[in-house]
């Protein structure tokens, strides 16, 4: 693996590795502004494939927050929210995953490439892992491999085994993509959002929307690897303290399967957003209130709890 | 006449009605709600100008402990919402606890006898705590404008409309591009021979998303109330969002500014107008208004828009900083209020005598944005680094009244009678705020507000940070961040 940096980030990583050991059990309040670091983009490679990815943020007593993004996304894409807002509280460290370049892709060749970002970024200590979507089953195996180093798990819409609706609905997809339909698009479009959120626009919006979307060979892979989806065993064996995220209007991955992975996962709790699968643009807002919560402190979220929505 | 109460509010507004309710159902009886008004609703009841109407929706502008299934509209007028209020205040038992037509004059810390001493118009009062509920918006701003005594055509203020003049007809002045200048302006668009806008600086506006509820979607309201609550929160995180712009996230900055002004471009047609109503500053830095109103009506050909602030005026004639001039027969200020100096605070004095007006001379501050070193047994409801840019004020009054309640039910738990924030507290929450506040677009911006006070330059009346930490942090009472006394 080698490591390439676009930016001078050896000189921030060691002021903040000064300012960490300064700040310490001295900040009474949630954010800590003493420094607010520009974004670095930087590469590793995996595998002989480039993986982006992308740090921010001062370094103070919470644990760097890792992103791994869903199917078809990227940092940009499903943290754009996220990624700068959590970036202005603490480390944060976003990776686009990149196309192995292989015929078919398998899970384990994506949680090498979370692994390699982490063991590049993050030498000392350990981290809180955040995977949305199909970057869910990729964080919990991730954690799953490297044990101690994944202090904290944050399981968005995610799924530890595909069933038979996502199946049906790889197979849709995979049939209008193969035939070159260009209805593939409304059809993720018509998955991904909330009727809620459809209510409040236009179906030329929601078209329009979708016709900016670029489907890649990658994308493809991903979604059979969606069908293909396995991680049960290693949730069952999972000890890190945990926060399942579940959407009540998810029609990629309904909430049962987030039920089941705060049933399966010893150490999690639940929670839910009133959204469709896209929370992160349907209402990043409040998945920020809870990913920020529990970084600053996961015993706001007693384990085998469901914890409520806030009511403003 | 000297009445004794423990708890003593001013102002019957949504702050003062919130924490009387609130307190009623804490089973705290023992306090007085002192009014200057003949009745309750606050800034609602003092703005009544042609227009009025709140810019966030009724739903999510409404305490979440009594919300209304019947609003009429997303975006209710004015009017509306103080009959709310007066409807909260009625149905909730408050009217009884309210001494209307008293006008708080003078409040005294009494060290000895531990208690704030406040005179009236009318009695004298003892109360172990003394909350204010004035708000930003209580008492208007008027500048100071050369030669305003010669001008022998009406005068008056957004907040004190003279509702017996009749301007139909007549040559009108609106100083101001404010939140109360964008909805008065239509209306006395549609009634003045002439009307002059007299624009310190464009605002950003986006299009209004109003429209009237209908009787079904009211009773599809009052039906569900699940329908009602996801509303609220849909609203709320909808709020939370914009935030981004605030903290100048450069794809959030860069589609509001997009949307404000295709907004513009799609209304004004007019390449010199559009260049007057084109903001120098960037977008969240000054309030964001939106209104569908206001730019067909300063297109319109009766209406012209001086790019100045109203300078001078002559006699009939009004000028802007630019120099030109207008004869006029109405000249109205909506020039916005005194947020940045409260005015209630030359009427609060410490033991010493010293006011909070003096004590805050470089620019007001709070510990946890409601107390004061120096002013124990004060809570100060809506006051320093309490306004929202992007969501509703209600909220923000809600988390502090729940800390009203909390200390309160700490004091009496631990027989305490009096507390003071320590002045290193005050200091580092303080600290706290003007670090969250660098780098957001109220401090960055470019332009000039009366969120930052001009003799300090810091933000004083903004909470610069997302409004649900505000609740996070400032919803329940700190102890060790006080001198507690018996």
């Amino acid at each position: 693996m080698v490591s390439r940096e676009h930016a001078g980030t050896s000189i921030s990583a060691i002021l903040n590795s000064v300012i960490d050991g300064l700040r310490r059990a001295t900040n009474i309040y949630e954010v800590s502004t003493e420094m607010k670091n520009e974004a670095v983009e930087k590469t590793i490679v995996v595998d002989g494939v480039e993986v982006s990815y992308r740090t921010s943020g001062p370094a103070n007593d919470r644990l760097p927050l890792v992103l791994v993004h869903g199917t078809a996304g990227s940092i940009d894409s499903h943290f754009g929210f996220m990624f700068p807002m959590m970036a202005f509280r603490q480390r944060v460290i976003g990776i686009n995953l990149a196309d192995p370049k292989t015929d078919s892709i398998e899970i384990d060749q994506l949680v090498a490439q979370i692994r390699a970002v982490i063991e590049a970024e993050v030498q000392d200590g350990s981290v809180t892992l955040l995977g949305y979507s199909m970057g869910a089953p990729l964080a919990a195996k991730t954690a799953h491999a490297m044990g101690d180093k994944v202090s904290n798990l944050i399981l968005v819409a995610g799924y530890m085994k595909t069933d038979t609706h996502q199946k049906l609905r790889g197979h849709i997809w995979m049939s209008l993509y193969k035939e070159g339909n260009p209805l593939v698009k409304n059809f993720m479009s018509f998955t991904a959002f909330s009727p809620f959120h459809m209510k409040s626009r236009s179906l030329e919006d929601m078209l329009a929307g979708t016709a900016k979307m670029n489907i890649t060979p990658f994308i493809a892979k991903q979604v059979d690897l969606n069908t293909r989806i396995d991680v049960l065993a290693e949730c069952d064996e999972l000890q890190t303290k945990t926060l399942v995220v579940a959407l009540s209007d998810d029609f990629s991955c309904p909430k049962h399967h987030s039920k089941a992975m705060f049933g399966t996962i010893v150490n999690a709790s639940y929670t839910e957003i009133a959204t469709g699968h896209a929370v992160v643009h349907e209402r990043p807002a409040e998945l920020f209130y809870h990913v920020n919560r529990f970084c600053n402190d996961p015993e706001c979220y007693p384990v085998g709890k469901i914890v409520p929505a806030p009511k403003p | 006449m000297i009445v004794s109460t423990k708890i003593l509010i001013i102002g019957a507004g949504f702050t003062g009605l919130g924490t009387a309710i609130k307190l009623l159902k804490a089973g705290q009886e023992d306090f007085i709600v002192l009014e200057r008004r003949d009745d309750v609703g606050g800034v609602w009841l003092d703005n009544n100008y042609p227009g009025i109407a709140c810019d966030v929706p009724s739903h999510f502008y409404s305490f979440s402990f009594r919300t209304k299934a019947d609003w009429s509209k997303i975006q209710s007028p004015g009017g509306e919402i103080q009959e709310y209020l007066h409807e909260c205040a009625k149905e909730e038992g408050i009217i009884p606890f309210i001494r209307f037509n008293t006008d708080m004059l003078e409040s005294r810390w009494d060290a000895e006898a531990k208690h704030w001493v406040v005179k009236t118009n009318n009695d004298t009062y003892h109360a172990k705590f003394l909350l204010t509920g004035a708000g930003h918006l209580t008492d208007e701003f008027m500048p100071d404008i050369e030669g305003l005594d010669s001008f022998p055509g009406h005068v008056f203020h957004s907040a004190r409309w003279d509702h017996s003049i009749d301007l139909n007809g007549k040559r009108i002045g609106v100083v101001g591009s404010g939140a109360s200048a964008i909805q008065i302006v239509p209306e006395m668009q549609k009634i003045a021979s002439e009307l002059v806008v007299f624009q310190r600086s464009a605002p950003y506006m986006n299009i209004r998303n109003d429209h009237a509820y209908t009787e079904a979607e009211k009773r599809t309201f009052e039906r569900n109330p699940d329908v009602l609550e996801h509303l609220r929160a849909w609203i709320f995180w909808f709020g939370e969002e914009q935030y981004a712009q605030r903290r100048m996230v450069p794809k959030y900055i860069e589609e509001a500014k997009q949307v404000a002004m295709a907004h513009m471009e799609n209304q004004v047609s007019d390449p010199a107008l559009r260049k007057k109503l084109t903001p120098d500053y960037e977008i969240g830095c000054k309030r964001r208004l939106s209104s569908s109103g206001y730019y067909p009506a300063v297109a319109s050909p009766n209406c012209t828009v001086e790019a100045s602030a109203l300078a001078r005026v002559e006699g009939s004639k009004a000028f802007g900083t630019s120099g030109e001039s207008y004869d006029l027969d109405a000249l109205v200020f909506a020039t916005g209020f005194e947020a940045v100096r409260m005015p209630f605070t030359t009427r609060v004095f410490n033991d010493a005598g010293i006011s909070l007006d003096e004590h805050w001379d470089q620019g007001m501050q709070a510990l946890d944005a409601i107390a004061v070193a120096g002013y124990p047994n004060l809570f100060i409801i809506y006051g320093p680094n309490t306004g929202l840019g992007s969501n509703s004020a209600v909220y923000v009054i809600e988390a502090q009244v729940d800390y009203v309640i909390s200390a309160l039910e700490y004091l009496e738990e631990n027989q305490l009678t009096v507390f003071e924030a320590k002045p290193e507290a005050e200091e580092q929450f303080m600290d706290h705020i003007h670090d969250v506040a660098e780098g957001t677009v109220w401090l960055d911006g470019g332009c000039s507000s009366w969120y930052v006070d001009d003799r300090s330059g810091r933000l004083t009346v903004i909470w610069p940070d997302f409004p649900h930490i505000f609740r996070e942090e400032n919803s329940q009472f700190h102890p060790e961040r006080y001198e507690l006394t018996t």
